[in-house]
C-alpha cells in the first residue's frame, strides 16, 4: 500500500487495527485464566480504542473535517486502512456521523466496498454509547442487513461483549435473545461470556434461569467452561453445598474435569478450610489421570495450612518436588503461614532460609507472614529484626502484621518504637493514614487500660 | 481503593471514621497552634506528632516521654511532661463527641 502520503498518526492506527476477529481464530475458553483474559482484551473494542485514542488522527468529532481528511488521503485498495480510519472516527463521534462518513467513503471511492468488519465497527460504537434503549444497536444491525451482511455469530459476540463492557448487561441479555430469534444462535463463547457476566453481577438463580432458558429454547448446553465459571463463582461465595451439588452434576452429565476445573474445585474447599475434601480432589485427579500442576500443589498447601494441617502440607511440598514441580514464593509463604498458625514460628523461619537456598526470593507477603508470626508468639527480638530488614528493603506492611507489631510493642512499653512503626507505615503508604492511626490509637488505649 | 478490612470498619461504624476525619472548628488555643481554624482529629494528631519530632521534644533518656515546650503545653492541659501513650487521648479532649 502507499503509505507515503498518510498522516503518521493514521499509519500507526492502521498497523495495530485488525479486522474483527473471525470465529475460527477465537481461542477456546481456555483452562487457565490468563489466556481467557487476553482473549477478552483482544476482542473487546473498548480496549483497542484506548490504545488508539492517543494516535487518532481526529482532533474533533466534526463530520465535514473528517470527510475532507478522507478526501485528502490517497485512494488505496487496502480495506484495513478504510476500516481503521472509520474506527478512529467512531471512537470520538456519534453513530449518525459515523454512518454518514461511511456513506461518504463509499460514494467518493467506488473502489472501497465495506466488509463485515466495517459494520462491526459501527455496531461496537452503538453498543458503547450510554443509551437507555437498543435503538442505536438496531440501527447498526439494520444497516448491516440492508447492505447485504446478515448478522452472524461474530456480530452477536461483538455486540454482547461491547454492551456488557459498557455496563449495559440488561441490553446485552435482550440482544442475546433477539439475535437467537432473528438471526443465528450465538456460539458457546458468547454464551459463556454471558454466564460469566451474570455470575459477576447477578444472582446465581438468574444464572441458572439463563442456562435453563438456553437449554430448552435454543438447544445451547452448558459445557465444561460454563461449569468452571459457575463453580469458580460459587467457590468465591463460599457456598459449600452448591459446590458439592455441582460436582455431582458434572459427574452425572459425563464431563471429565480438566486440571483447571479440579484446581477451581479444590480452591473452593480450601477457602472453606476443608482440608480432607481438598486432598480428596487431589486423589481423584490422580485417579482420573489428570496430572496436578504447580497451581494444584500451591492450592493444596495453602488449604492444608489454613486448615491447621501444616505437617501434611509439608509432606506435599516434598511430593511436588519429587514430581518435578519447583515450589515458588507462594508455596513457601503458604506453608510458613500454616506453621505460624501452629505457633511453630521457628520452623517457618527455617523455611525462609530453605527457600533462599533453593533460589526463591521471598517477597513482602513472606516477610509480613513471618513478622505477624513472631509478634504473635511474643518473640519480639526476632520480630524487630525482621521489621528492620523489611524497612531497609522498602517493603510495605500488611494490615494484620502492622497491627500485631504495634500491639506487641505497646504491650512491652516501647511506645516510641510503636510511633516509629506508625511513621513508616504512613511514609511507605502501606496503609491509609486513617487505618494506620486507628490501629495506633486502639493499641495505646489497650495499654492505658491495663495500666490503670 | 480501601483495603477490605477498612471497608468493613467503615460499614460497621461510619461514625467512628467520621469523627476522625471530619473537619471541625477548632477552639482558640488549638487554632493558634495549628495556624488554621479548621482541621480533623487525624490532621491535628499528625501535626502535633510532627511538631514533636521537628523540635526534638522526646526525652533523651526515655523516648516515651515528651518534654513539652510552651506551645505544646498550651494545648496539652499545661502539663510539663506528657507520655507518648496518652497523646491521642489528650488530643481527643479538644474534639468533643458530636451530639446525635
Amino acid at each position: 500500500m502507499k503509505m507515503g502520503k498518510l498522516p503518521t498518526s493514521l499509519r500507526a492506527a492502521a498497523s495495530i487495527s485488525r479486522p474483527k476477529i473471525a470465529p475460527s481464530s477465537l481461542v477456546s475458553e481456555s483452562s487457565s485464566p490468563t489466556p481467557a483474559k487476553t482473549r477478552l482484551s483482544a476482542i473487546s473494542p473498548r480496549t483497542r480504542d484506548d490504545g488508539e485514542s492517543s494516535r487518532t488522527p481526529f482532533k474533533s468529532p466534526d463530520l465535514s473535517a473528517a470527510k475532507s481528511l478522507f478526501n485528502s488521503m490517497v485512494a488505496t485498495p487496502d480495506l484495513r486502512l478504510h476500516n481503521s480510519f472509520l474506527q478512529s472516527y467512531a471512537s470520538i463521534s456519534t453513530l449518525g456521523d459515523s454512518i454518514s462518513l461511511l456513506r461518504h467513503m463509499m460514494k467518493s471511492h467506488p473502489t472501497f466496498s465495506p466488509d463485515r468488519s466495517t459494520y462491526h465497527i459501527l455496531l461496537a460504537q452503538s453498543c458503547r454509547a450510554p443509551e437507555p434503549t437498543l435503538a442505536g444497536v438496531h440501527r447498526a444491525l439494520n444497516l448491516m442487513s440492508a447492505d447485504g451482511f446478515a448478522p452472524d455469530k461474530v456480530t452477536a459476540d461483538i455486540a454482547v461483549r461491547a454492551l456488557s463492557s459498557s455496563g449495559r448487561i440488561d441490553h446485552a441479555l435482550q440482544l442475546f435473545d433477539e439475535m437467537s430469534l432473528k438471526h443465528s444462535v450465538p456460539d458457546s463463547y458468547t454464551y459463556n461470556f454471558v454466564v460469566k457476566c451474570l455470575c459477576k453481577c447477578r444472582s446465581l438463580s438468574m444464572v441458572y434461569e439463563f442456562i435453563d432458558k438456553c437449554r430448552s429454547s435454543l438447544g445451547l448446553k452448558p459445557d465444561l467452561v460454563t461449569y468452571t465459571i459457575i463453580i469458580d463463582n460459587v467457590c468465591n461465595t463460599k457456598n459449600l453445598r452448591e459446590i458439592t451439588r455441582l460436582v455431582g452434576v458434572l459427574g452425572e452429565e459425563g464431563f471429565k474435569p480438566d486440571c483447571f476445573l479440579y484446581n477451581t474445585i479444590m480452591k473452593g474447599y480450601c477457602m472453606l478450610s476443608r482440608g480432607s475434601e481438598a486432598i480428596e480432589v487431589y486423589n481423584k485427579m490422580r485417579e482420573n489421570g489428570v496430572e496436578p500442576d504447580l497451581v494444584t500443589y500451591n492450592t493444596l498447601i495453602f488449604g492444608l495450612s489454613k486448615a491447621g494441617r501444616a505437617k501434611e502440607a509439608r509432606k506435599y511440598l516434598k511430593i511436588m518436588a519429587e514430581k518435578g514441580h519447583v515450589p515458588d514464593v507462594v508455596t513457601y509463604t503458604s506453608l510458613m503461614n500454616g506453621l505460624c498458625r501452629e505457633r511453630d514460628v521457628l520452623g517457618a523461619y527455617a523455611l525462609l532460609e530453605e527457600m533462599k537456598e533453593s533460589g526463591v526470593e521471598p517477597n513482602a507477603c513472606t516477610y509480613n507472614t513471618l513478622l505477624h508470626g513472631f509478634c504473635k508468639a511474643k518473640m519480639m527480638e526476632k520480630g524487630i529484626e525482621l521489621y528492620g530488614e523489611m524497612k531497609a528493603a522498602g517493603m510495605e506492611l500488611e494490615t494484620a502484621a502492622y497491627a500485631t507489631l504495634l500491639r506487641a510493642l505497646c504491650r512491652q512499653g516501647k511506645i516510641a518504637d510503636a510511633y516509629e512503626v506508625f511513621d513508616y507505615a504512613v511514609e511507605s503508604k502501606s496503609l491509609t493514614d486513617v487505618s494506620a492511626y486507628s490501629t495506633l490509637e486502639s493499641a495505646l488505649k489497650e495499654v492505658n487500660k491495663h495500666r490503670e | 481503593m480501601l483495603p477490605p478490612r477498612m471497608k468493613q470498619a467503615i460499614t460497621d461504624n461510619p461514625k467512628k471514621l467520621a469523627n476522625l476525619i471530619d473537619l471541625v472548628n477548632l477552639p482558640t488555643p488549638l487554632r493558634d497552634f495549628m495556624g488554621q481554624s479548621q482541621t480533623s482529629r487525624l490532621g491535628c494528631f499528625m501535626r502535633v506528632w510532627s511538631y514533636i519530632k521537628e523540635n526534638k521534644l522526646q526525652d533523651l533518656n526515655n523516648k516515651n516521654v515528651i518534654n513539652c515546650d510552651e506551645k505544646l503545653r498550651s494545648i496539652l492541659l499545661g502539663k510539663p511532661q506528657v507520655e507518648l501513650a496518652e497523646l491521642p487521648a489528650l488530643i481527643k479532649l479538644h474534639f468533643p463527641k458530636k451530639p446525635n
